[in-house]
C-alpha cells in the first residue's frame, strides 16, 4: 500500500517538474495550456507539486550567478586531488595551493531584511526559511518574515499556516499574530488568524503564547495535543485538547471541523474560491459545525457542509448565500 | 438540499467566459507565474487577462473552446507586457544584492526569499550540494539551462543532444531538486 502511494507522489512531482520546465521554456500551444490546466485541476497535490517545483525552480532563476560560481569552485576542488597525484613529486607546493583556494571562498554576511509572502485565493504554497524552518501556508495567507544575526522574528497578518521550525538556541523564532505572541523553540504547530480571532494547535514540541507588548491577559506554555484560542482585544484563552493531524490536515486538502461555528468554516471556505459565501442569518452563523470537508470545487464542498449543517445555498449577483434548509428542521 | 440559482433583483447577465476564468484564477496565476518567473506578476497579469475578458465583444459567436480561448488571451496579455520575464527578476535580485541593505528594510517578495536565502551562507551552500550531488548529464543541462542562462536550443547543441532530451534532463534534475530542498 505505502509503496503504491510513494510511487504516485513520485509520478506527480516528475509531472509537476516536466511542466514547470515547459512553461519557462517558450512556445507553449493551446492544447498544451488546456492540459495544464486540467492537470491542475484534477488535484490539489498537484497544485501542492506544481507550487514546490516552481518554488525551487525561481530560487535558483534568481541565484543564479552565485550558485553557478559555488559549483564550479566545488567542481574545481574535486578535480584537485587527480592533479596531485600526477604531481606527486612536488607535492607540498600543491598542496599549499589547495589550502590557499579554499580559503578564498566568498564570505557571505547574513543581512537582516524582511520578506512578505502572500498566498491567493485557493494557493497553498511552502516556503523555506534561510534557517531551514519550514512554513506551510494555507490560501488567503499574508505573512512577514525578518530573520536577523540574533532573532526570527515572524508576523502572521492574516491567515493560516504550519510553522516546522528548527532548533536554533541563539536565534528565538518568534510570530506575532494580532495582540498575541507566539514564542517557539524547535517545534511544530498550526497558527490560525481570521477575523479577528486567533488559534494555536501544537503538534510537536513547546509553545508559548503570551500577550504582546499592550496586550492584556495570561501567557500559555502549549504542549503536543493542546489547542489555544483567542479573540483579539479580550483577555481570557480557551486551552484544550485537540488531534493535531486534524488541524494541520488542510495541507492536504483536508478541512476537520470540531464544534467550531459556521461562520469560521465559511472564512476558512472563502480563502479557496473567488464567489465568496456569506451568511445572514446569525444564529445560523453561530451553527457549530463537526465534520470534514475535502476541497475539490466550492459546489462538491457546500453539498458536503448541507449533510452536516441544515443549509441550502442561492446564487445572487454578489456571490453565495447560505440560508437555513426549513425542509430540513425537524 | 439543493443549490438554487436564485433570481437577483437586479437582472444581471452572468458571462460564462468569466465564470470559467474565475474557477480557473488561481491555475492563471501559476501559468503567469510560470512563465514569467515571479508570482507578484503572475498576480498582475491574472488581472489584466479578467479586464481584457471583461471588455471584450460578447456579441461574438459563442466559443467552442473557453478555456484554450482563455490561456491564448492570456499569451498575448503576456506579449503585451513582456518586461515581466525571469531575467529582468534575476537582474534585479542581483542590484538589490550589490546595493543592499537597509536594517529592517521593506522588500515586498511574494517569490520565496531567494535573495535573502542565498545571501545566507547555510541557504547557499545547500543550493550548490544539491546541484553538485546530481547524476552528470542532469546536472550539466541543468547548469547550462539554469544557472549559465543558455537556451534549451543552445544547451541541447552544446551537449550534442536533442532539445527533448535536453527538457528530460532538466526536468529530472529539477524534480531531484525539489524533492531534496522542498521538504
Amino acid at each position: 500500500m505505502i509503496s503504491i502511494w510513494r510511487n504516485n507522489d513520485d509520478m506527480r512531482g516528475e509531472r509537476a517538474a516536466a511542466w514547470v520546465v515547459r512553461l519557462e521554456a517558450d512556445g507553449l500551444g493551446d492544447a498544451e495550456a488546456t492540459t495544464f490546466d486540467a492537470w491542475l485541476s484534477a488535484s490539489p497535490e498537484n497544485v501542492a507539486a506544481f507550487d514546490a517545483a516552481l518554488a525551487i525552480s525561481q530560487t535558483f532563476t534568481v541565484n543564479a550567478e552565485q550558485v553557478a560560481e559555488g559549483v564550479s569552485q566545488r567542481q574545481r576542488r574535486t578535480v584537485r586531488p587527480a592533479m596531485d597525484r600526477r604531481y606527486f613529486v612536488g607535492g607540498a607546493g600543491i598542496a599549499a595551493a589547495a589550502m590557499v583556494a579554499v580559503a578564498v571562498a566568498p564570505q557571505i554576511f547574513t543581512p537582516t531584511s524582511t520578506d512578505t509572502y502572500v498566498t491567493a485565493k485557493g494557493e497553498k504554497r511552502s516556503v523555506s526559511l534561510a534557517d531551514g524552518s519550514r512554513v506551510d501556508m494555507n490560501a488567503g495567507t499574508r505573512l512577514t518574515v525578518t530573520l536577523a544575526r540574533n532573532s526570527r522574528s515572524l508576523s502572521l497578518d492574516e491567515g493560516q499556516a504550519v510553522f516546522d521550525v528548527t532548533h536554533d538556541a541563539d536565534r528565538p523564532f518568534t510570530i506575532a499574530v494580532g495582540d498575541r505572541m507566539v514564542r517557539v523553540v524547535g517545534t511544530q504547530f498550526d497558527v490560525r488568524r481570521r477575523d479577528g480571532k486567533l488559534s494555536v494547535t501544537v503538534a510537536r514540541g513547546a509553545v508559548e503564547v503570551r500577550p504582546q507588548d499592550g496586550g492584556i491577559g495570561k501567557a500559555y506554555r502549549l504542549r503536543p495535543g493542546q489547542r489555544l484560542d483567542h479573540t483579539e482585544g479580550t483577555e481570557q484563552a480557551r486551552v484544550m485538547a485537540a488531534e493535531p493531524a486534524e488541524v494541520l490536515a488542510w495541507r492536504s486538502g483536508r478541512m476537520v471541523y470540531r464544534e467550531q461555528s459556521l461562520a469560521d468554516v465559511v472564512a476558512d471556505l472563502n480563502q479557496q474560491w473567488a464567489t465568496p459565501i456569506r451568511i445572514e442569518d446569525p444564529t445560523l452563523a453561530a451553527t457549530p459545525v463537526s465534520g470534514v470537508l475535502i476541497l475539490d470545487s466550492q459546489d462538491a464542498v457546500i453539498r458536503r457542509l448541507a449533510l452536516l449543517v441544515p443549509i441550502r445555498a442561492v446564487r445572487s449577483d454578489a456571490g453565495l448565500v447560505l440560508q437555513r434548509d426549513i425542509a430540513s428542521d425537524r | 438540499m439543493s443549490i438554487v440559482a436564485g433570481h437577483s433583483p437586479v437582472t444581471m447577465p452572468t458571462d460564462p467566459l468569466l465564470e470559467i476564468y474565475l474557477e480557473r484564477r488561481a491555475n492563471l496565476v501559476r501559468f503567469f507565474a510560470a512563465r514569467t518567473g515571479s508570482v507578484s506578476r503572475g498576480e498582475d497579469l491574472a488581472q489584466e487577462l479578467y479586464i481584457k475578458l471583461a471588455s471584450r465583444d460578447q456579441s461574438a459567436i459563442t466559443v467552442e473552446n473557453p478555456v484554450a480561448l482563455i490561456y491564448r488571451v492570456a499569451t498575448n496579455v503576456m506579449l503585451d507586457h513582456a518586461r515581466g520575464d525571469a531575467r529582468a527578476v534575476a537582474r534585479d535580485a542581483a542590484w538589490r544584492r550589490l546595493a543592499h541593505v537597509s536594517v529592517g528594510g521593506e522588500d515586498i517578495a511574494v517569490e520565496p526569499a531567494a535573495d535573502d536565502a542565498a545571501a545566507s551562507r547555510q541557504r547557499l551552500r545547500q543550493l550548490v550540494d544539491t546541484v553538485a550531488e546530481l547524476p552528470p548529464q542532469m546536472q550539466r543541462a541543468f547548469r547550462l539551462h539554469k544557472l549559465e542562462g543558455h537556451s534549451h536550443a543552445d544547451t541541447a547543441r552544446i551537449m550534442g543532444l536533442s532539445v527533448k532530451s535536453v527538457e528530460k534532463h532538466i526536468s529530472a534534475a529539477l524534480k531531484s531538486l525539489t524533492l531534496r530542498l522542498g521538504r
